[in-house]
């Protein structure tokens, strides 16, 4: 890999010349090889001419004997369409491979430029060539197969939080400054057009109602272009949502002003009953795709509890409901992608609950593979149809309509901003207008919807699309080009890291209770007012019908702290990937069903963890251990008596020890099952388990801790242990008397289960160690039988 | 405007407090409106039980603490200027408005922070102990979690934030784990004006 900024460095360079070259050659040889079979008609034409060939050599009177087999064929028809696209998809994937192997190159330019014009490139070959370009840009495919996968990977990772806090100002610049944007272009686009100099102008044919179509198709703001620049200028979350939020609401606008103004265009004229119609409609747009999204989103939740015996296919389901969703909605012309974006935003909270780990991940990496590569093509057929599409290039119209875009977008900004500040907390400053205003981008959904245009009723079409696709290219490039460095110019706040730390989620949560109190002693039925209503209806109803089993139960902090637990826990062992242990058998041991097969971190000394003091690491083990098995039993593992005991030590040298007994003692452990009557178990088995946990110091120390030390107990309210110090001395005399007497009672049976985890007073303990051991244990329900023979070993 | 002004009157020393809490005339009103409301044996001064009468408090997990942050140590009853005074923590915090340092205004993030923290630091010790935090939990979070959870997340939540390792939260550390969240924004009731 080519070292990152430094390309200055000869090494550097000289390391990535050779994959440049490379790179290039690939490029040009795939180049080559599409326009070939990228044009449409010569192909037919070289195998017809191989089988005459092969008729001839083989027989020469074809027609009474039989044909020799032929060995070697060539067929292209056959596979025509398939090969196309895949080649299509092919060199779409090594563009975006080879731009980030140019470091320079990519951080001045955002991809989007560089594949239009890798698009444009192509489609010049292709020309050169003299085959004919491909219609690539069709309009159905770029609706039904190419913008999908987009919007569902934005709405089903849609950070909902920021969203819905936002959502009033989100609709006013969706909708009233489409509304604004569509007819202050088409209303001065026309006066213009009308403007009569001397020599007369086909501009003059151009009639009111068309330009108000032109306009409304030019003043959508396009998620696609706007994710694809403000993904790589890293912007704060406010601004961020507020952009991206306002191109996916705007299409509700987008389509009824299309059919509205397409449908009219040909009659000539718009009554009131017509704009009361269009009001209706488009409520009826938005509210119906927003329906049918959230159904098609229930439906898939429901499914989502019942896959828990065939966990292959639950990704598939994700998508295929989402799909219908937005076919179901584009079957109504109603509008699709906030049937999407409702579809994945309300099925994801209990899908995520339902579905395994490795699922969760499936989705993810599918829907950003599938979104981008449809980003991808999307841009590069944009360059190809640029150099393919008739135009009627015209100085004024074109002109006009950029400048008329950007006044339009400037003046609704600010407009709204003007009246929305009025209803909001946090005012929007000058800096975030400038930036909603410059990042009014406008893309390829504007492209197809000019392309599906009628040639009929609308002659203009060809010079429509050209200013269209003029304005793309204007905003992607020069705006997506300039915006980064007015970012930085602007000082514009950044994305923060988003590391959520417990104790903010905790107080989150607290501040969000203490509002709504606030505001119902206020008697004011606000913001959080509402929210609490809907989670409280939330937890009570929708959660159980649509989480399977216990998950249905548990809270958010909760799923939350379990979350960022295991993120630790992967990180953890992650990292210490390399570093041996003394004894490699605890470490195989224990480790045995995790997924990151490395042994876990040894030597305490040697890593510096700058938040987990070492005892935790065991801890984080075991929840490895739960987690990702049977990730959705409630856990008993966690040690909570040592994790009394954790802050109050202060020798290091302690955890090293009580680690390095630890060690000893499972490997002691391993030892003693050697002994037992059945041979010798899987890992797996619930002997190994109770090994496993038997062997645990900290296991030990909670079986002490019930005898000694004052601090552990069910009273777990008061912690304040004032004798800190006496505990680590019982700790360390516990422990050493512990290995005695466990040897003892390992010789005699199986390891018993740590009885320090039966806190007098907790009933149900053998349920939930049973529950640990199906855990802990794939085979399940074998384990219970074994529980019986268990007596706990200290009393 | 007629009637609202001759209702300011009853309100006492209403000047004074417009000018403390920054709440305009219209506010004042609307919020001594609501005070005469809970107080519904007209004594002039709320009660912890005008309080609880609120219904959507009841079911909230600290609605006791809350309704104990409108008494001050050892106090009985409220009257409307104190009851003012607490609401003003919750007045959106207006970033034109430069009259007065900043810092000592009633709505300053600041003094969000410590009405906030103070719900928390039941004893007034100055500190969050793993007790006080474990009781907010367990209120938050019900009877849905076990003990071994709740002392589970509560260590966590100690170790992120205590950075000076004395086993409970200062104000400061509060502070500081909260700097990422927008806390005039989330500690803003629009209502309040």
């Amino acid at each position: 890999m080519p070292s990152g900024a430094g390309s200055h460095n000869p090494a550097g360079i000289g390391r990535s010349l050779p994959e440049r070259g490379l790179l290039l050659l690939m490029v040009l040889v795939f180049l080559e090889g599409s326009v070939l079979p990228l044009g449409a008609a010569s192909s037919p034409d070289i195998r017809h001419q191989e089988n005459v060939d092969n008729h001839k050599a083989a027989d020469p009177g074809h027609n009474f004997t039989k044909k020799a087999f032929p060995v070697l064929d060539l067929d292209y028809k056959h596979i025509q369409t398939p090969f196309e696209i895949s080649l299509w998809v092919l060199l779409a994937s090594l563009m975006k491979l080879g731009f980030h192997l140019i470091p320079r190159l990519s951080s001045i330019v955002p991809e989007s430029c560089l594949l239009i014009t890798v698009g444009l490139l192509v489609g010049g070959l292709i020309k050169l060539a003299g085959e004919q370009v491909p219609p690539v840009l069709d309009s159905r495919l770029f609706f039904l197969c190419l913008l999908p996968p987009i919007i569902l990977d934005a709405g089903y990772f849609l950070p909902i939080r920021p969203f819905m806090e936002n959502l009033g100002t989100i609709l006013m610049f969706a909708v009233v400054g489409t509304l604004w944007n569509a007819f202050f272009i088409g209303g001065l686009l026309y006066a213009v057009c009308q403007i009569q100099p001397a020599n007369p102008n086909p501009l003059h044919a151009m009639e009111l109602l068309p330009c108000l179509l032109f306009g409304s198709i030019i003043s959508a703001v396009d998620p696609v272009a706007v994710l694809a620049v403000f993904e790589e200028i890293h912007i704060n979350e406010l601004l961020h949502i507020l952009v991206f939020g306002e191109s996916l609401l705007n299409d509700a606008v987008t389509v009824v002003l299309y059919h509205l103004f397409e449908e009219f265009a040909g009659a000539g004229t718009v009554t009131v009953m017509d704009g009361v119609l269009g009001v209706i409609s488009f409520l009826v747009v938005a509210l119906g795709g927003v329906l049918v999204g959230a159904i098609y989103g229930i439906l898939s939740a429901f499914t989502s509890r019942f896959t828990s015996h065939t966990r292959v296919i639950e990704p598939l389901f994700v998508f295929v409901y989402s799909y219908m969703a937005y076919l179901s909605a584009e079957m109504f012309h109603l509008s699709g992608i906030m049937a999407l974006i409702a579809c994945g935003a309300v099925m994801r909270p209990y899908v995520e609950a339902n579905i395994s780990h490795k699922s969760h991940t499936t989705i993810k990496y599918f829907l950003k593979m599938w979104s981008s590569v449809s980003e991808t093509l999307i841009f590069i057929f944009l360059g190809v149809a640029t150099v393919d599409g008739p135009h009627a290039w015209n100085w004024t119209f074109v002109t006009v309509t950029v400048i008329l875009c950007l006044v339009a977008r400037v003046i609704g900004v600010v407009g709204l901003t003007y009246v929305i500040n009025q209803f909001r907390i946090v005012k929007l400053t000058t800096k975030d207008q400038f930036i909603i205003a410059y990042g009014g981008l406008r893309g390829a959904i504007a492209f197809s919807l000019g392309f599906l245009l009628d040639k009929n009723h609308f002659p203009m079409r060809e010079m429509f699309l050209t200013a269209i696709i003029t304005v793309v290219f204007f905003t992607v490039f020069v705006q997506g080009m300039t915006i980064k460095p007015l970012v930085e110019l602007l000082a514009v706040k950044k994305k923060q890291e988003a590391k959520r730390s417990i104790n903010e989620e905790i107080h989150t949560q607290f501040l969000d209770h203490l509002l709504t109190g606030i505001e119902d002693i206020c008697g004011h039925y606000g913001h959080h007012h509402w929210k609490d209503k809907l989670n409280r209806f939330n937890k009570k109803y929708v959660k159980k019908c649509l989480i399977a089993g216990e998950r249905s139960k548990e809270p958010q902090l909760i799923a939350f702290y379990h979350k960022m637990e295991m993120k630790q826990a992967i990180e953890l062992v992650e990292s210490g990937g390399g570093v041996k242990l003394p004894s490699a058998v605890p470490s195989t041991v224990s480790m045995q069903n995790i997924q990151p097969k490395k042994p876990p971190p040894a030597k305490p000394a040697e890593r510096a963890l700058p938040q987990l003091p070492k005892g935790r690491e065991e801890e984080i083990r075991k929840i490895l251990r739960s987690n990702l098995q049977r990730t959705r039993q409630r856990l008993r593992s966690y040690n909570r008596h040592t994790l009394v005991a954790d802050p109050y030590e202060d020798g290091f040298g302690d955890l090293l020890l009580k680690k390095q007994r630890m060690i000893e003692l499972e490997k002691k452990i391993k030892d003693m099952s050697n002994y037992l009557t059945v041979p010798a178990a899987p890992p797996d088995s619930p002997t190994m388990c109770r090994a496993r946990l038997a062997s645990d110091p900290q296991a030990y120390s909670m079986k002490q801790g019930s005898d000694g030390v004052p601090t552990i107990h069910v009273d777990l309210a008061s912690p304040q242990s004032p004798d800190s110090v006496n505990l680590m001395d019982e700790f360390r005399q516990a422990s050493q008397q512990q290995e005695k007497d466990e040897d003892q009672g390992l010789m005699m049976k199986p390891p018993s289960r740590p009885t320090g985890r039966r806190k007098p007073g907790e009933t149900d303990a053998d349920k939930d160690q049973q529950k640990l051991m199906r855990c802990l244990s794939d085979p399940g329900p074998s384990a219970e039988e074994d529980e019986d023979e268990d007596e706990p070993f200290l009393p | 405007m007629g009637s609202s002004s001759s209702n300011m009157n009853h309100i006492p020393n209403a000047q004074e407090l417009m000018q403390e809490t920054g709440f305009s005339a219209a506010h004042l009103l609307r919020l001594y409106e609501r005070f005469e409301f809970l107080d519904r044996d007209g004594k002039g001064e709320l009660s912890p039980d005008d309080f609880e009468a609120v219904r959507e408090l009841a079911l909230n997990p600290i609605g006791g603490r809350i309704i104990e942050a409108f008494f001050p140590q050892g106090q009985e009853t409220v009257d409307f200027a104190s009851f003012v005074r607490v609401l003003a923590h919750f007045r959106p915090n207006d970033p034109n408005r430069k009259d007065g340092a900043q810092q000592d205004q009633a709505n300053s993030r600041t003094r969000k922070l410590k009405f906030a923290f103070q719900l928390y630091d039941q004893d007034r010790d100055g500190k969050i102990s793993r007790n006080e935090l474990l009781q907010v939990l367990r209120a938050m979070l019900g009877i849905q979690v076990t003990e071994e959870q709740l002392q589970s997340i509560a260590e966590r939540a100690i170790q992120e934030a205590d950075l000076d390792r004395d086993g409970a939260i200062s104000f400061d550390e509060f502070k500081k784990s909260l700097e990422k969240v927008n806390i005039d924004h989330k500690m803003s009731v629009r209502f309040l004006k």
